[in-house]
């Protein structure tokens, strides 16, 4: 089994996009794949139609009352489960400052479903706090979606730092640029000469309305743009990082 | 992923989708999809592995020609449950566990199938409307499939029933629940008590009935020797015909190898079983059945070094391993020559005569004893024929158990490989009697000898692979060279690779003595006396 982060400190730049999009793709191929939605809004839930509601919450989880096995739902994909996000979880940093070894409670929460799964997504919320600590510490790879501007650039020297401070593996940091826009002079100049310190893809996601119309189909966008370039742009990221979690 | 128990109902043509839908609008939003037809490829293998595993294999195409999406579907489910273990797309029905591409199912069936392939053993055209019912955000609570099927091959009127099936999504179990109560409630359908395919196999008369080729009929103690031996012979030659489909369509390498074991169980009976049949006869069989063994040993040899190629190259240091490639070539090259040469022996008239002189004898219930015996020298000939099968294989049995104790025990460091091959011969010799009467003899104690004697074979065998293998790789790097397909590099590393089984050949030969010091241990020697219970005095000719 192989967890992957969907994560950034910056908010609306593509992590529900790439957690939803990748795995069902994996899913697709025939990998027993779950999402699992940590953000209390609950985008990955709703683009799986699924209500964002969890019973006992985060709180159940934390105590043991509710394994993560309890509270998983099919999608309408195959081989593709859910976990909900719920209104909870927006205080999970405090609850999990409450509990012991606060930093690896979702890695041990996530154990029990080591053999029942290929690929575990973890959809993370966008900060930097005990959340992104134990889900960065979980997972085996960290894709990082960055928007190709030099803003978005020292975010990702901060997420570095946060990894190094943490003495978390920064390895396993992937970045791929996300809503790249080819029109853009800085877009390109910064793809041309992506940065040398942190593991950039060769693939990269659009900016593309076929994303945006996930929102309204409801549904990832290989089932309703199969052929569409974002669904091509995603079956190659997803390519590229199967062949880096190898 | 957890698998999830679907309920499967029987469904009577009168029933269309119609009722099922009218019954659970009430309480669901629903919403149903066109028919689609898909054809279903039933697969196992020749020995029905998965089946005896109780698994189900199948793989799912649209039957529609002008389907925009073609891909087929493997699926691997639990039989007696229906759960379903894995759903794969995949775009041709697979032959070998490497087919499937994901790790986790291609190892368990690797666990399963070992070197055999899945083969299809029924298609079945499904006729399948779906009835998905959705909560208010139009997601999928659960899934009803309604199904009408057609075998390809059969009549009409002798076609699987339909079947309603109601799948469960992970999470949602009231609704599930709720389904499945008001059709049994309210539409009073009855659940299915087979798998499909137990169904469809039953149709079409197919049976995995795996007992025909594995065992034996058993013999009764009662019997002379000719009524056992032509049980045994009649069986083996069933096993050979069984196989021989298989092996023409090289669909794996076991119809090859299962058809020449039957050929050398045969040969053992007509070389150890003396006195049965007339000396004319015996030297015919013999020479013919002699002869099949030969003409299949080149494909089966390049079988064999087929199958461990990636073994070989495995063992070479990394920068020799592509070079071995040529030398899978070669191999692949001369498969195809020796199988065509193998396809041909097996439709000559050499054969056919063969098989029917062979099933003209074993049709006989009394053969030798029929014929009148007018010169004694023929009543000689046949003289064990009569006697109790029992005490004439007891007395070979024991025989060729000493037989071994006076092989092996000569045998020290220093004796050439062909006296180990020798001994080899003869324990398997020994090991075929004993299977082959196992009804008169085999009890614990005895499973315990041949458990021994099996790691014997097993080290005397994996030894004279390797002689032959080490000769071979010689005499083909040569060939190689002839026929222009190797370089200077490619000969290298098939000498390191020789250089690497002369190495594992060294080590089974000092390996031999603790086997056989292991198998003639003094109590196993008495556990065997005692479940041969030797009476010298049952004289028998020999
Ligand atoms: N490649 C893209 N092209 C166009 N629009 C995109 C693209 N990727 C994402 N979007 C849109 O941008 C918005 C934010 O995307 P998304 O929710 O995936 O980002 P996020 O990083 O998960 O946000 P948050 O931090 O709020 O969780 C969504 O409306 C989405 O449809
Ligand atoms: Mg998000």
């Amino acid at each position: 089994m192989k967890i992957v982060a969907c994560y950034n400190v910056k908010g609306g730049i593509g992590k529900t996009a790439a957690a939803v999009n990748l795995a069902f793709l994996a899913a697709h191929e025939g990998a027993r794949t779950l999402v699992w939605d940590l953000d209390p809004q609950g985008a990955a839930s709703f683009y799986f139609r699924i209500k964002p509601k969890v019973k006992k919450g985060s709180k159940g989880l934390l105590t043991g009352k509710k394994t993560l096995e309890d509270v998983v739902k099919g999608t309408d994909y195959p081989n593709l489960d859910l976990i909900p996000a719920d209104f909870s979880y927006r205080n999970l940093d405090l609850q999990l400052d409450e509990v012991k070894k606060s930093d690896t409670r979702i890695q041990k929460l996530l154990k029990p479903l080591a053999s029942e799964y290929d690929f575990i997504f973890l959809d993370c919320p966008p900060s930097i706090s005990l959340v992104s600590e134990n889900t960065l510490i979980a997972a085996d790879a960290v894709i990082v979606p960055t928007i190709p501007t030099t803003l978005s650039l020292r975010t990702l020297d901060q997420i570095v730092e946060f990894c190094n401070k943490l003495n978390i593996d920064h390895t396993k940091i992937i970045t791929f640029f996300s809503m790249m826009d080819n029109r853009k002079k800085l877009h390109k100049q910064i793809v041309e000469n992506p940065p040398q310190h942190v593991r950039v893809l060769d693939a990269s996601i659009p900016y593309a309305s076929d994303v945006e119309r996930m929102g309204v189909y409801r549904q990832p966008v290989p089932v309703f743009a199969g052929n569409s370039r974002a669904a091509k742009a995603y079956r190659a990221l997803w390519e590229e990082i199967k062949s880096v979690l190898h | 992923m957890k698998s999830l128990h679907s309920a499967q109902f029987i469904v009577s043509q009168s029933i269309d989708s119609d009722a099922i839908f009218t019954l659970l609008q009430h309480e669901f939003s629903l919403h149903e999809t066109d028919h689609t037809r898909l054809k279903c490829h039933y697969l196992d293998t020749f020995d029905w592995r998965m089946y005896q595993k109780n698994y189900v294999c199948s793989w799912y195409q649209t039957a529609n020609k002008r389907a925009k999406n073609r891909e087929g579907i493997f699926f691997i489910h639990e039989k007696e449950t229906g759960n379903s273990i894995c759903e794969l797309p995949l775009s041709r029905v697979p032959k070998f566990s490497k087919d499937i591409n994901h790790q986790a199912y291609r190892s368990m069936l690797d666990n399963i199938l070992g070197i055999r392939a899945l083969m299809t053993v029924a298609v079945l055209t499904v006729k399948r409307r779906q009835l998905i019912i959705l909560d208010e955000e139009h997601k999928t609570l659960a899934l009803l499939q309604l199904e009408q099927y057609t075998i390809d091959e059969s009549a009409d009127d002798d076609q699987p029933a339909g079947r309603l099936i109601v799948c469960p999504v992970r999470g949602y179990p009231k609704v599930f629940k709720r389904v499945v109560q008001l059709v049994t409630e309210q539409l009073k359908l009855p659940h299915s008590r087979e798998a499909l395919l137990d169904e469809v196999l039953t149709v079409t008369g197919k049976r995995p009935d795996t007992c025909k080729l594995t065992g034996f009929q058993e013999l009764e103690s009662s019997f002379s020797t000719w009524e056992a031996v032509r049980i045994l012979l009649q069986h083996l030659f069933s096993v050979m015909q069984a196989n021989e489909y298989g092996l023409r369509e090289a669909i794996d390498t076991e119809f090859l190898h299962d058809y020449r074991v039957a050929v050398r169980r045969i040969r053992s009976i007509l070389g150890q079983i003396k006195h049965v049949f007339p000396d004319k006869l015996l030297a015919y069989f013999k020479r013919e059945f002699s002869w099949l063994g030969t003409v299949t040993t080149p494909t089966r040899d390049l079988d064999m070094y087929l199958l461990k190629f990636d073994g070989y190259i495995q063992a070479l240091p990394d920068d020799l391993q592509q070079h071995l490639e040529m030398f899978r070539l070669f191999l692949q090259r001369h498969w195809k020559i020796e199988h065509a040469r193998l396809c041909r022996a097996l439709d000559s008239k050499r054969y056919q005569k063969l098989t029917s002189e062979w099933q003209k004898i074993l049709a006989n219930a009394d053969m030798p004893l029929q014929r009148e015996m007018s010169t004694g020298s023929q009543a000689q000939e046949t003289c064990n024929a009569a006697e109790p099968a029992r005490i004439v294989a007891r007395q070979r049995i024991w025989k060729l158990y000493k037989r071994i104790l006076k092989e092996g025990g000569s045998i020290t460091p220093q004796s050439h490989d062909e006296d180990l091959h020798e001994l080899r011969k003869s324990c398997k010799k020994f090991r075929y009697l004993i299977e082959f009467f196992q009804d008169y003899y085999v009890g614990k104690s005895m499973k315990q000898l041949l458990k021994t004697l099996k790691q014997l074979q097993d080290n005397l065998g994996d030894f004279q692979d390797l002689c032959v293998q080490i000769e071979q790789l010689n005499g083909f790097a040569e060939q190689m060279q002839q026929e222009g397909l190797a370089d200077t590099k490619t000969i290298m590393a098939m000498g390191v690779l020789v250089e690497r089984l002369n190495e594992r050949k060294t080590a089974l030969r000092a390996e031999f003595r603790r086997q056989f010091e292991s198998f003639i241990q003094p109590e196993k020697k008495a556990v065997f006396v005692e479940a041969l219970r030797v009476q010298q005095h049952e004289g028998v000719t020999e």
